[in-house]
């Protein structure tokens, strides 16, 4: 089986198990302190494997961004800002999508049902963070799915997972006794563009 | 929306919106290589998905892993989060583990060279073929020189290194050559110097911090690199670099330090520790020997000396000395993981040790702690004793051994000019072991067995290297993909992949040990063995050529043959099982969560019980050494001013990237992208590019008095004006590395090929170079 043949077969997988689990009630969210983030990339190429997504810089699912707030020799600062699809409670890419391929999953995850997806790249152009790219694998646009097919036997998505110094934290954003509440309660966080309106489940920790 | 049932197309849904796009497809560039890679091999008849647990062998620590295994292909390697060690992780470099056995360049068949050294001409051999050729060499070489050292063995690491180590013994060579004299040789006789070993630093417990050099943010991503980053909000890191690596990013403070000024640093800080009274004097008194030698010894380095020297303010010294003793025991001058800076680098090591040791940060929580392991039954070997053998070649005294010094230290009385004073028997020293068999001296060296090791990207001056290779009449090399070294060899044996083969097992010392091993997680692709099975192989066909065997006894043949009884056809699980039979259950823990530990808790303070000895000669920790001086060497360590930059010329640094190990994994496409780049670039000041006229993008010539590189050049605020840097194991010379084959710059072209005599360690900061434009 090719390496698209696989990709095809999970997205059709997730599909199915996005139906599967119609009732849930999770909110899935990820915390992040990226004052921890070393920029290893092991993310980036975690999410890779695991998804099946190509080899090239214009294909990610994530990215890890440097932020530099000065770099004048020798007062240096540097810091690095890892992100992804930011699953929007209210995300502009599904509003727009003109045949339904992008959509929200019960427990919240923004995905693309590759079947329906036309590869208008409307979502593209509308989402403020950038996070979706053309997958010559599926014919259809791809983004972040969460590791979708990793909900129901529970681990955590790729990323999370395999992060060194964990920067991100997975969980349920509705479960009052789960890390990432405790964590949303006792820091201070911020959002990604947060004028936009777009509601992101992903949380920085200031 | 019965016309979304079936898979619409763009141009479709346009017929029906009559809208108008802009098509925006970007092709990717390893599109095709993907393709053809998934098409070679054996396809597996298995069918399901399932777990195994292995352990990872990218870069040397072996981090325990699960892999998911679906219809027999390799779908994702996941971190085994029952090892502690790796802090429940995998880095890039592990998680693209998953596509390196499926990797187009990858060796499939044994190969025998047809054309000219270097030309790339091969013909696949059977592994008989192959052997037959190598048994033929072997001997011709061994007889033609009457000395079975006239072949040398060069080798890394890793679990499977010992059966290559083994080989070396059946051929009964003394001369094997490995990886530590380019890397950590002078730090671990530094630290020994003082402590009888080279300690780990508990980072997860550390307070106050202090790294100089290492890289640990774009190095290996060892538990220490994920403490720091986990603890930096509440631990004080201070990171001394000459250039602002991502390792800054987590510091509270970075000094981009003057390049081979270190040592006056740390005598600075040991300096005001004395002097202020900061020590710890109980530890001092019961634990050291040497003090007041010590204390006299550093009167003069005061801080205002050490800003001079190092450019980083006296206050600033004087602040991280205050600190270091007050969160004493909780310390740390970071030990680990850094090839030598500069000639002095012995003595640099010795000093950091010395100032762990006066504010007893030893074997304390929070300071540095003697490596622990557990140990495992091996089996006992009696290899033969031949008697057509010489000692090392790099061993004893060697007529040449000042040559290697750089000019500005040969007249220290502290440096050996005519031996390696503490020169390992199994590791030897690289830069002198190369020059020994240019000068056949003392006696000629003309085969050449080599193992996961690539000298021609490692080893500084490259030039020279190819020389030596050229010198051979016979180069074997072992490896998983074609090197530099394979490509100039005359015959490559493609060894399985680490995910293909069992290893045994291995236990990793450190703060807390845990014992990996490694099964395979697919069976091979190609027509590959492991290096057991090639070193079992051999022995059996040396069996059978009684010429072989002239200078040993009778009794050694039969060693022999109970040792390839010992592991034809025995399969590993037994080995392995032998191996723990010590502990109850430890095997099934092994199978079942993929590693093996006691305890995961750090037994602090082994050698500060009563009547415990370190392995130094007063059995204290020795701040004035007692041995050095009765090899002609200082008994402290003496700050050596480093030389200047010559007018118009830059110091070269080497450093490392969190996708690359040493020159292995550059050729993986996705670690190309994750690095960002598609080549290496030269990290060079902006008032020193204007001074060269070079803006960001141009092409350089980089030119030392070795060779020269063209290179890219990244002008950049991140490296001081006197220094430049280019990242290792680019523009190579092998072909079959396709993604970085003439791809950049390589370093160890330029690299002056200077050692220190005290380990053998090659100096990797020695180097000044020209810059032009290109």
């Amino acid at each position: 089986m090719s390496e698209n043949s696989r990709a095809l077969k999970l997205a059709e997988a997730n599909q199915k198990l996005a139906h599967k689990r119609r009732n849930a009630k999770e909110k899935w969210g990820i915390v992040l302190d990226t004052s921890k983030c070393i920029d290893c990339k092991a993310c980036t190429v975690a999410c890779k494997m695991e998804n099946y997504v190509p080899v090239g810089f214009y294909n990610y699912r994530i990215w890890v961004a440097e932020d530099t707030h000065y770099a004048n020799y020798p007062t240096i600062s540097r810091s690095f800002q890892p992100s992804q699809c930011q699953q929007c409670e209210n995300p502009p890419c599904v509003h727009v999508c003109p045949t339904h391929a992008s959509y929200k999953t019960a427990d919240g995850v923004v995905m693309v049902d590759a079947d329906k997806c036309i590869l208008c790249k409307y979502c593209m152009t509308a989402c403020p963070y950038d996070a979706r790219y053309e997958s010559h694998s599926t014919e259809a646009i791809d983004k972040c799915t969460f590791c979708y097919q990793r909900r129901d036997e529970g681990r955590d998505p790729a990323c999370v997972e395999t992060c060194p110094p964990k920067v991100r934290v997975f969980g349920d954003l509705n479960d009052p006794n789960s890390e990432v509440y405790r964590l949303l309660a006792e820091n201070e966080y911020t959002v990604l563009k947060p004028g936009k309106g777009t509601k992101p489940k992903l949380k920085y920790i200031k | 929306m019965s016309l979304l049932k079936t898979k619409l197309n763009r141009r479709k849904f346009l017929a029906y919106s009559g809208g108008t796009l802009a098509a925006g497809a970007m092709a990717s560039k390893f599109s095709t290589i993907k393709a053809v890679a998934s098409e070679h091999g054996k396809q597996s008849k298995e069918s399901g998905s399932k777990t195994v647990p292995s352990a990872c062998a990218i870069c040397v620590n072996k981090c325990s892993l699960f892999a998911d295994v679906k219809d027999g292909v390799i779908h994702k390697l996941n971190p085994n989060h029952n090892f502690f060690k790796s802090r429940s992780m995998l880095c890039a470099r592990g998680n693209v583990g998953a596509k390196v056995p499926y990797s187009p360049d990858r060796l499939k068949k044994p190969l025998i060279r047809t054309g000219k050294r270097g030309e790339g001409k091969w013909k696949e051999v059977s592994w008989d073929e192959a052997y037959d050729y190598i048994i033929e060499n072997v001997i011709k070489l061994i007889n033609k020189y009457d000395n079975r050292s006239s072949i040398a063995f060069a080798s890394t690491e890793g679990l499977q290194e010992e059966f290559f180590r083994h080989l070396t013994s059946v051929v009964g060579s003394t001369n094997s050559v490995r990886h530590p004299t380019l890397c950590l040789a002078s730090n671990i006789q530094g630290y020994s110097s003082v402590y009888g070993t080279l300690p780990d630093a508990d980072i997860a417990n550390a307070k106050f911090v202090v790294m100089a050099g290492s890289n640990r943010a774009e190095a290996f991503i060892t538990p220490d690199t994920i403490d720091l980053a986990k603890k930096h909000k509440e631990q004080t890191f201070v990171y001394l670099d000459p250039r602002a690596t991502k390792s800054a990013a987590i510091a509270d403070k970075w000094f981009p330090i003057k390049p081979g000024t270190d040592m006056a640093v740390v005598l600075a800080m040991i300096n005001v520790i004395i002097s202020e009274e900061l020590y710890d004097k109980e530890f001092v008194n019961k634990y050291t020997h040497g003090f007041d030698q010590l204390k006299e010894h550093v009167k003069e380095n005061t801080p205002e000396w050490a800003e001079k020297e190092s450019e980083i303010p006296a206050d600033e010294i004087r602040w991280m000395a205050r600190k270091f003793a007050e969160n004493a025991p909780a310390s740390v001058w970071y030990p680990g993981r850094r090839s030598s800076f500069t000639a002095n680098d012995v003595y640099y090591r010795r000093a950091c040790a010395i100032l762990n040791a006066i504010v007893g940060a030893w074997d304390r929580k929070g300071g540095l702690i003697p490596k622990s392991g557990i140990s495992l039954k091996s089996h006992e070997f009696i290899f033969p004793l031949f008697g057509r053998v010489k000692s090392r070649i790099d061993g004893g005294k060697v007529s040449f051994a000042a040559d290697v010094l750089p000019e500005y230290i040969k007249s220290n009385k502290g440096m050996p000019k005519d031996e390696v004073a503490y020169l390992s028997e199994a590791d030897g020293s690289w830069v002198l072991f190369r020059d020994a068999i240019l000068k056949q001296k003392p006696y000629p060296v003309k085969g050449m067995f080599v193992y996961k090791q690539n000298p021609v990207e490692s080893v500084p001056n490259r030039s020279k290297t190819l020389e030596m290779l050229k010198s051979m009449e016979f180069i074997c090399t072992i490896d998983i993909q074609m090197s530099d070294t394979a490509w100039y060899s005359d015959v490559v044996l493609p060894e399985s992949t680490y995910l293909e083969r069992w290893d045994p097992a291995h236990s990793l010392g450190g703060v807390a040990p845990v014992v990996i091993f490694r099964k395979p997680v697919i069976d091979p692709l190609f027509d590959t063995k492991s290096m057991k099975d090639i070193t079992v192989d051999l022995t059996e066909r040396f069996l059978k050529k009684d010429e072989y065997w002239v200078d040993a006894w009778e009794e050694d043949k039969a060693y022999m043959r109970d040792y390839v009884k010992t592991f034809k056809g025995v399969p590993m699980s037994h080995i392995i099982k032998h191996q723990l039979s010590d502990y109850p259950g430890a095997y099934k823990m092994l199978m079942e969560k993929g590693c093996f530990y006691k305890t995961d808790k750090i037994p602090y303070g082994k050698t500060l019980k009563e009547g415990a000895r370190l392995k130094t000669k007063t059995g204290k920790i020795e701040l004035a050494s007692v041995r050095y001086p009765e090899a002609g060497l200082y008994a402290l360590p003496v700050y050596q001013k480093p030389s200047e930059a010559p007018q118009g010329k830059y110091r070269f640094v080497v450093g490392r990237h969190a996708q690359f190990t040493q020159a292995n994994t550059q050729n993986v496409p996705y670690l190309l992208e994750a690095y960002g780049h598609y080549t290496n670039m030269l990290w060079i000041h902006p008032k020193s590019a204007l001074k060269q006229g070079l803006n960001d993008g141009d092409y350089a010539i980089v030119k030392s008095s070795v060779g020269e590189q063209k290179v890219k050049v990244h002008v950049t605020e991140y490296t001081r004006p006197d220094t430049v840097f280019y990242l290792h194991g680019f523009g190579r010379l092998s072909k079959w590395l396709t993604n970085v084959y003439k791809v950049g710059a390589s370093d160890a072209e330029i690299l002056e090929d200077y050692a220190e005599t005290i380990s053998g360690n090659a100096l990797l900061h020695e180097t000044f170079v020209e810059i032009k434009k290109a």
